[in-house]
């Protein structure tokens, strides 16, 4: 016998035992490495098995297949089948049982003498035994043998006429008499029993598939096809079958048996083997000849294609399970994703675990979850260590306390809500401020019904400072002193309005910093106050803060150096006070006191040491500018800062942009850059008539904002947030999309929309809304038909709720109606209309909560519905509370 | 019952004996290295008189051209009778008889021409290529027509030619060639493709060289024996006719021999080349067999028919047959 590939079977039953058929067949057994029964002679499979020969046997020469007994007694029973179309049962191991002793040596003899290309035993009587054969003229091509049959007299008639060599005449163990025959004149290629039914049997034959049905064998289905080897059941999935042909893989639905429901990539090379896993669903492993990697396609999504046209996706990968070539593979039955494979050449195995896909998954909060095959990780982090800096830098988790907090929701005090947010955040604070600021300067011109500035104040300080006009300069004095200040300082209406969006000043026409300063001192700003009044010319208050700032618990002692120096200023250009502050200041830490020196030491009208300090606020360096810049410097100059803070995506520039197109653009890069969508929905609400909001940015910040909510379940934040929403761009209110509509007339019930017909409401407000002064909520508005019942009170619907416990049983008197239906609760939620979309019962909302609450079904009787388990959110609690 | 017409376009030549050596490579490479070639149907019978090839457009390219090789003009298409359904019945005759009424009577009947070529796997009946219609015509009623297509077999569709076609004459066929039975006994037999190249040497030699053994013609004078074999590999199956003395070359276990261990006897028909044109030929030996039950393989060459019969069964062959001679005369 020459060239016969190797094959290998799991034993079904012990899930360490195999047995690899070639020329002979050996039966091992796998353990891990190093076990004590596994030490000599161990075959090493893979790092942690190896694997012991047990048995050999090559009593059985040119076998073509072998098929393992599947009962558990007798335990190593194999059926071999040979080329001359013998079938043969013979054992690997010694098993002493008397059955297997009456079995064993056993031969099958068919006819005529070809090739057997196939055996099955049926999963169910074991004692069925499916032979396929190569085509011969008349004869049978499939056979059924019985493996219990005895030499029956009648078949000794049979072979004694036949003149069968006396050798194989042997005490009965031979023959001769299939139970079935099936398939005359055709030759079977492949078969396996269909879970089904044991007695269908699916048979690759020549050109064609056939179930044959042992019930009634005149009958078979069968489908003409290439694909007729290797015949193989998803034990998953008993209707669907794989078969190949050449290198091409069909996949069956047995129900829908005309056609292959798919057929997988053609392959290069002719397959070898093709097999189900037992232990994961849809997955199908693959090998061609002369190969060293397993193809598989996993199935695992496929729905069960109905129409012709729905395509399954598959994944389709590539495993290398060792450097050589590969003979053939076989899954181990009960390990997931394992197989052991054997090389073409030398019988050399390996051991071998398919790794499963990993798929994973963030959650909404700062967990995360993978799923490896049956497990499920989830990893969440703990508090404690440095993780917990990083949980708390997560802008998930900030986001999520934010939201507890309300942030965004003052509306009256906007800088507040940087409060809300922790009130660490820089950036944040100078947005909320300038925010204000905006508010506030937007509310007085309301008040002084100046439309136009309204909307300018939105645009930046960038814009406002281009429409400046009529600026005057003139050189101010330092205050407190007769000293000329060597300083221009710019003045006009849009450049004082630009100061009190950097919060410098306050209303009115005045440019009096002094309120700012004393903020900043009462904030301990020292540094700041102290260039703030320096900067509006005012040494000596700088010095005043400065000592101050010495002075108080908290402040630097330094200060008070500080202010020795500021006080020896002098404007002569070449003194060695300016020579030493130009040079030294460089060496502060602090920035403001760094600017300050750059300020007094600089030449007018070049301060580049003041304006491109980084560290230094932007609403300070802002304001700085609009005081000390000309005309022609400032816009420039504003230009590069709104650049740069968009570049940045730093919020500050907010300042300068605005809520404008800008605006949104700085905030895309805030976005891109820390996901805060959060602070962008809110800030940019906050646009005023919002060509912003309309921004499809804009919209998809919102919009996953809410997602980001509804994924918390903070289902009040998220209603709370539309509610917000509406209130500042009410073209977001949505139309109501679902209506309660009368059963006779099939109009809305909604009293509105009886006046109104398909005016848009939102869903909250029509059910039993009607208002006070409508006498008949009870009724349809449109034709005074009565409302259905609630399946509790039964009442009809528009009554509303009473929350005594007597109206639960009905007994709530019309009396009472008039009385409530006064109160102005009627649009509470208690009342509205609720009902089970399967079983069409429903009633009051509240009614049905406290039902369902201790009920599975619903309250109707006779009806089994249950709904509540029908409704996927129904019993999802919100994470949040009112 | 389902009657399948297979892909296959073949050619039917014959080599004489002396010209076989300028084809032995083209011939090894048909038999033994099938993966070589595209060929998927190839048959070799050696007779005393010459060696008739029937092989597929694929595999005749590797034929060289050559006085020594004549080839019938027509195309063959071979078709392959399957009876579908499974159904059990006792004993199934084997080979030609069991289609003689169905298939080639009727065929005799309308005058078609058909090549028969008998294997282990199953009955190959070759027709001309351009009597197709007129085959489909003629067996639509018996059977349903299945063509093969690809490797996948198609509802043959009706070829849409009815009318003028010849009156089939219901007339008893005579034997009109002369018969003759040589003395050796035959195997019909078989082996496993993996095998082949084990015993490639030896069937090499069978074919080519066994002649050799004696001076040719000798064979026409020890007049009981008959130098005949046939091997052909038709889509991945090997089948062999040998005498059984060549059978005892083989080593054990290569061959397939059948659980009875059958022997057949010959039959040889036609005393001068029998041709292309003439019909009904098979049918004047299979319709008396058929009647008589006795299976029979039936092996067409390029000059004359082989008929192989149980040898039990060869003397009521002889005596049926001889009947039906004597009736015809």
């Amino acid at each position: 016998m020459s060239g016969s590939k190797p094959d290998i079977l799991w034993s079904p039953h012990h899930t360490d035992r195999y047995v690899i058929c070639d020329s002979e067949l050996g039966l091992y057994r796998i353990g891990p490495v190093g076990s004590a029964e596994n030490k000599v002679g161990a075959l090493l499979l893979s790092d942690e098995t190896a694997a012991t020969l047990l048995a050999i046997n090559s009593d059985t020469p040119y076998m073509k297949c072998v098929a393992w007994y599947p009962k558990q007694e007798p335990e190593c029973l194999l059926a071999v089948g040979q080329a001359n179309g013998r079938v043969v049962l013979t054992s690997l191991g010694q098993s002493h049982s008397s059955k297997s002793k009456e079995l064993l040596g056993k031969e099958f003899v068919p006819k005529h003498a070809r090739q057997c290309n196939t055996l099955a035993w049926n999963p169910v009587d074991s004692n069925w035994l499916a032979a396929g054969l190569d085509k011969h003229r008349a004869d049978f091509s499939v056979l059924i043998w019985d493996i219990s049959s005895k030499f029956s007299p009648e078949a000794s008639v049979v072979t004694e006429k036949n003149r069968l060599p006396s050798g194989d005449i042997d005490s009965g163990m031979v023959v001769t008499k299939p139970l079935y025959e099936l398939g005359q004149n055709d030759a079977c290629l492949s078969l396996c029993w269909l879970p089904r039914d044991q007695k269908l049997l699916l048979a690759g034959m020549h050109r064609n598939l056939a179930i044959f049905d042992l019930r009634n064998t005149s009958q078979k289905t069968f489908v003409n096809t290439k694909a007729i080897q290797g015949v193989t059941v998803d034990p998953h999935f008993p209707d669907r079958v794989a078969s190949f042909f050449e290198g091409q893989v069909a996949i069956w639905d047995l129900r829908k048996f005309e056609k292959p429901v798919l057929t997988l990539n053609e392959q290069p090379k002719p397959l070898t083997k093709v097999a189900w896993c037992p232990t994961r669903t849809g997955l199908l492993a693959t090998l061609t000849r002369d190969t060293n990697i397993i193809r598989l396609y996993d199935m695992q999504h496929t729905p069960t294609p109905i129409g012709d046209e729905t395509e399954p996706t598959i994944i389709e990968r590539s495993v290398q399970p060792s450097d050589s070539l590969i003979g053939s593979f076989a899954w181990h039955p009960t390990t997931q994703n394992r197989m052991v494979v054997v090389s073409a050449a030398n019988r050399a195995m390996t051991d071998f675990t398919v790794f499963e896909r990993i798929s994973l998954a963030w959650s909404s909060t700062t967990s995360l979850m993978w799923a490896c095959g049956r497990h499920l990780y989830e990893c969440a982090e703990e508090g404690g260590g440095s993780w917990e800096g990083a949980v708390e830098k997560d802008i998930a988790t900030k986001m999520r306390q934010r939201a507890q907090s309300q942030y965004g929701h003052d509306t009256v005090q906007v800088w507040m809500n940087h409060m809300l947010a922790g009130g660490d955040d820089p950036q944040l604070k100078s947005l909320w401020f300038t925010l204000h600021f905006m508010k506030q300067y937007a509310e007085d011109m309301e008040q002084k019904q100046q439309s136009s500035k309204q909307v300018l104040v939105y645009s930046g300080i960038k814009n406002i400072v281009k429409s400046s006009s009529g600026t005057t300069e003139n050189r101010r004095c330092w205050s407190g002193s007769e000293r000329q200040a060597n300083v221009l300082w710019f003045h006009s209406e849009e450049r004082s309005l630009a100061l009190r969006l950097c919060g410098w000043i306050s209303q009115g026409p005045d440019i009096d910093v002094e309120p700012f300063l004393r903020s900043l001192e009462g904030d301990g700003e020292w540094e700041r106050a102290a260039a703030v009044a320096l900067f509006n010319l005012d040494i000596r208050r700088a010095i005043q803060i400065l000592n101050h700032g010495a002075s108080s618990e908290k402040g630097d002692i330094n200060l008070n150096v500080v202010a020795m120096a500021l006080s020896g200023y002098t404007d002569e250009k070449s003194s060695l006070w300016r020579e030493m502050c130009s040079s030294l200041r460089l060496q502060l830490h602090n920035p403001y006191l760094v600017v300050m020196f750059a300020f007094l030491t600089s030449e007018p009208g070049a301060y580049d040491g003041v304006l491109y300090e980084s560290s230094v606020a932007v609403t300070d360096r802002v304001a700085f500018a609009c005081m000390f810049l000309n005309d022609t410097q400032l816009p420039r100059y504003m230009d590069k800062l709104t650049n740069e803070m968009k570049e940045a995506g730093n919020l500050e520039g907010i300042l300068l942009t605005g809520l404008t197109k800008d605006g949104v653009d700085l905030m895309e890069r805030y976005v891109d850059r820390t996901g805060d969508v959060q602070t962008a929905s809110f800030c940019m609400l906050k646009g005023s008539p919002g060509e912003v909001v309309k921004d499809p940015r804009v919209q998809c910040w919102i919009e996953n904002y809410r997602n980001l909510l509804d994924a918390w379940r903070f289902w009040h934040k998220r209603a709370e947030f539309d509610i917000h929403r509406s209130k500042l761009d009410p073209s977001s209110k949505p139309l109501a999309q679902v209506f309660v509509s009368c059963n006779f007339c099939g109009k809305s019930i909604s009293y509105s929309c009886s006046a109104v017909p398909h005016q848009g409401r939102g869903f909250s407000q029509y059910g039993v809304s009607g208002s006070p002064t409508k006498s008949k909520v009870t009724s349809c508005p449109g034709c005074r038909k009565p409302l259905p019942r609630c399946a509790l009170c039964l009442m009809n619907m528009g009554t509303p709720v009473s929350n005594c416990p007597d109206t639960r049983h009905g007994t709530g008197t019309s009396d009472e109606k008039v009385d409530l239906t006064r109160n102005n609760k009627l649009s509470h939620f208690n009342n509205w209309f609720t009902w089970c979309h399967n079983c069409r019962h429903g009633g009051h909302a509240g009614h049905m909560l406290s039902w369902f609450s201790d009920h599975a079904e619903c309250p109707v009787s006779a009806c089994t519905c249950k709904c509540m388990q029908l409704d996927t959110t129904g019993n999802l609690v919100p994470s949040d509370s009112l | 019952m389902e009657l399948h017409i297979l892909e296959h376009s073949l050619k039917v030549a014959s080599i004489a004996k002396e010209g076989i050596q300028i084809c032995t490579h083209g011939l090894i490479k048909l038999a033994f290295l099938p993966s070589k070639t595209r060929c998927k149907f190839f048959s070799l019978t050696e007779t005393p008189e010459d060696y008739t090839i029937i092989v597929d457009e694929e595999g005749f390219k590797e034929l060289p051209e050559s006085e020594h090789l004549s080839v019938a003009e027509a195309t063959w298409l071979a078709l392959n009778v399957v009876s579908g359904g499974g159904s059990a019945t006792n004993s199934q005759p084997i080979g030609v008889t069991k289609i003689a009424k169905s298939v080639i009577a009727p065929l005799a009947d309308h005058n078609i021409s058909v090549f028969m070529l008998s294997t282990y796997q199953t009955d190959f009946i070759l027709v001309r290529e351009r009597d197709l219609p007129m085959v489909m015509h003629t067996l639509s009623s018996e059977f349903t027509l299945l063509r093969v297509v690809n490797g996948e077999t198609v509802a043959a569709n009706s070829l849409g030619v009815t009318n003028g076609f010849v009156k089939p004459k219901l007339v008893p066929r005579p034997i009109i060639h002369p018969l003759s039975s040589p003395s050796n006994m035959f195997c019909v037999t078989s082996l496993d493709p993996d095998t082949l190249p084990s015993v490639a040497t030896l069937l090499m030699d069978v074919m080519f060289y066994s002649g050799g053994i004696k001076e040719p013609g000798a064979s026409n004078e020890d007049s009981g024996h008959i130098r005949f074999f046939s091997f052909s590999l038709i889509e991945g199956y090997i089948s062999l006719v040998m005498d059984e003395q060549t059978t005892q070359r083989f080593p054990n276990n290569v061959l397939f021999t059948s659980a009875s261990g059958e022997l057949w006897k010959m039959v040889r028909i036609g005393g001068q080349p029998l041709g292309f044109d003439e019909c009904g030929i098979v049918a004047q030996i299979s319709e008396p067999l058929a009647t008589a039950d006795i299976p029979a393989y039936y092996i067409s060459t390029f000059k004359f028919d082989h008929a192989l019969v149980p040898e039990e069964n060869i003397q009521s062959v002889i005596g049926a047959l001889r009947t039906n001679e004597s009736a015809g005369q």
